[in-house]
């Protein structure tokens, strides 16, 4: 669909275009109307003096008394011409020449107007009319040059359409900023909405237009549904996980100090182990809130360094030196909760076999976080590193959960539409696992 | 070595408890929030397993309760809410190590015996003291000229003590409370019957006793 703005400024444009080549149009006819009017009025009196100068001798010839008529019938094509006829003689005034004006029908008592050729290229605006005096019918025609006006005319036309093509400029340009301003918080509302989707922004700001209103209103009613929705959702999950295990540990405790035979009791320990590794994997993965907005985000500054005292904490045996490689001012729009996860599982199990280093870099590239955690303990091997996200997996039987927490990293991953791959590591040696995590989501 | 156990689910308490004593600990159960925080401030314990979910005041406020009063008391976070952010969460209100559940006792013993030798400054592996070494899974005291004895349950809890805390002046009823458990019948006179008897083990002056005050267990040999 089109922009409001474009839409609106070619209406405009073509409706402007319009109206002025309207009023163009009608200002151009009705000035030479005007003017013809005025000109036709003017030689009408020419011609009334005109006969009034004009006398019959007794051979009822006509005679004009030349002093008496105005110079410019004098002065050759002067654009002011004369033409008397009557039944004997034809008189043409001295500007004429040697021209002949091509003569209306004469005979008429009534006025006629029209348009003829004149000499030197001039179009002539011809009046004629049929007079008698004193016994004698004539016919005067009496002619001016349209030329000049016609010049002013052009010149008239040419400076109408001028102004009115600056006035349309000057239109449009106002309006696209009168459009600007008032689709300003459209587009307020537009980049707002993007920072929501990256997390920068819990809420749209209400400070709008009232046609906006109703609309982020309800965008942020859903908001704060869809975020109620998500902890009531993780904390019920929390309670199913917390009440699942609880029977579970009791039922390992009982079965381990029982009289059973060991197969039976190894057995119900398995079976128990897989039940709580598949209810905890599948719980994470319900918990997992993606790209919808709980609230808290994760903090390198903050939560990082708890994370990794955590760590220490849960592996008080080794001494292993974590180096963080972050940029100080790295964006991150992932969940708090989620990223922990993510880091929490991958870090704890580089945490169980790295010996001495852990490398952690994170930075953002484009519009993604990219994040990079390995180790120098033993890696594992290729045919192992594509099984290690498969579900339930576990490379070294010996060492609880391991492959299990890749395994939940990687759905974590792929639910943010991010990928997740594993190699050895050229720098240590060891495990490396890669992620890049995309803030915008976007349909695969 | 006393340890609180804060966990409200009573099958689960009943096999824990057996583990752990028979593992050399005096334990006391708390089943509710309240009791156990009261309890984790008597200073009488030397560790607590704390589980988060407790029924009235839940672990992470019990913990930050103890913290806040400046109680050093080691803790290990037992709990099936085990997701990361809950972990940090855990180990910022002060916890000192962590357990999910479902879990094996092997592993929490392992976590406590770590967490009780972190926590009184000791090395890692097996406790030693000046020549001698106590072999905690088994119960075992290994001697300088390199001859092992079999300790019974007070004998060891009570060795134990003596070397997590070595140098320290323990008075009786220190090593009492520390010993024995609410529930067992205490005789401060029987204290003085194990010293005895571990003196005849370790030889004579390993335990040094101070007129009015208590015992010292020599840090050196």
């Amino acid at each position: 669909m089109q922009s409001i703005q474009n839409r609106l400024s070619i209406g405009l444009i073509f409706s402007l275009i319009i109206a002025f080549s309207a009023l163009w149009l009608l200002v151009s006819i009705n000035i030479r109307y005007v003017a013809e009017e005025y000109i036709s009025s003017r030689l009408v009196h020419d011609a009334e003096t005109l006969l009034s100068n004009i006398d019959f001798d007794q051979d009822s010839n006509l005679v004009i008394d030349q002093s008496r008529v105005d110079l410019v019938y004098q002065q050759p094509f002067s654009g002011h011409y004369y033409v008397i006829k009557t039944d004997k003689q034809s008189i043409r005034s001295r500007s004429l020449w040697d021209y002949e004006l091509k003569q209306v029908a004469g005979n008429t008592q009534d006025q006629q107007t029209t348009i003829l050729p004149g000499p030197e290229k001039q179009t002539l605006l011809v009046i004629s009319r049929s007079y008698i005096k004193q016994g004698h019918t004539l016919t005067v025609s009496i002619a001016e040059d349209l030329n000049p006006i016609d010049k002013n005319i052009v010149l008239l036309q040419y400076w109408f359409a001028a102004l009115a093509f600056g006035m349309l400029l000057i239109l449009i340009v106002v309006q696209a900023i009168i459009l600007r301003r008032s689709i300003s918080p459209i587009s307020r509302v537009h980049t707002e909405l993007k920072s929501l989707e990256q997390g920068r922004l819990d809420k749209l700001s209400t400070d709008s237009p009232t046609e906006l209103r109703p609309l982020i209103n309800e965008v942020n009613h859903l908001l704060t549904v869809t975020g109620q929705r998500l902890r009531r959702s993780r904390d019920a999950l929390s309670d199913l996980a917390h009440a699942i295990k609880k029977p579970l540990t009791v039922i390992q405790q009982q079965t381990s100090n029982s009289n059973l035979a060991d197969e039976t009791k190894n057995t119900m320990i398995r079976q128990t182990d897989e039940i709580y590794q598949l209810t905890d994997r599948i719980l994470k993965r319900a918990r997992l809130a993606g790209h919808s907005h709980s609230g808290a985000l994760f903090s390198f500054a903050e939560d990082l360094p708890a994370l990794i005292t955590t760590l220490q904490m849960m592996h008080p045996e080794k001494s292993i030196q974590l180096i963080t490689d972050i940029p100080e001012n790295i964006h991150c729009t992932v969940d708090r909760e989620d990223m922990l996860e993510l880091l929490g599982n991958i870090l704890d199990n580089a945490y169980k076999w790295a010996q001495q280093r852990i490398i952690l870099s994170a930075s953002n590239i484009d519009d993604s976080l990219h994040l990079c955690i390995e180790d120098d303990g033993p890696g594992a091997d290729q045919e192992n590193i594509s099984a290690l996200t498969q579900r339930g997996i576990r490379l070294d039987e010996k060492v609880a959960g391991h492959g299990f927490g890749l395994a939940i990293a990687a759905d974590m991953v792929n639910d943010y539409g991010g990928t997740i791959n594993f190699h050895r590591s050229e720098k240590l040696g060891g495990f490396r696992a890669e992620i890049i995590l995309k803030y915008a989501y976007t349909e695969q | 070595m006393r340890l609180l156990l804060a966990e409200d689910d009573h099958e689960l308490v009943s096999t824990l408890r057996k583990d752990l004593q028979g593992a050399g600990y005096a334990v006391d159960i708390a089943d509710n929030g309240i009791d156990a925080e009261y309890l984790g401030n008597e200073n009488i314990y030397d560790i607590a397993v704390l589980d988060l979910g407790l029924p009235e005041r839940n672990g992470i406020e019990i913990l930050r309760n103890w913290r806040s009063k400046g109680n050093p008391l080691p803790v290990i976070v037992l709990t099936a809410r085990n997701a990361w952010h809950e972990r940090v969460d855990g180990f910022k209100a002060g916890a000192d190590d962590y357990l999910g559940k479902p879990f094996h006792v092997e592993e929490l013993l392992a976590r406590i015996t770590a967490l009780l030798h972190r926590s009184s400054q000791q090395p890692g592996g097996k406790l030693s003291v000046g020549g001698l070494s106590l072999d905690e899974a088994q119960q075992k005291v290994t001697t300088e000229d390199g001859h092992s004895h079999a300790l019974t349950g007070i004998e060891f809890r009570l060795l134990r003590y003596f070397l997590l805390n070595p140098g320290k002046v323990l008075s009786k009823s220190q090593l009492t409370e520390h010993v024995y458990d609410f529930d067992s019948d205490k005789d401060s006179n029987v204290i003085e019957v194990y010293i005895r008897r571990l003196r005849q083990l370790l030889g004579k002056d390993c335990i040094e006793t101070r007129r009015g005050q208590g015992y010292v267990f020599r840090d050196e040999a």
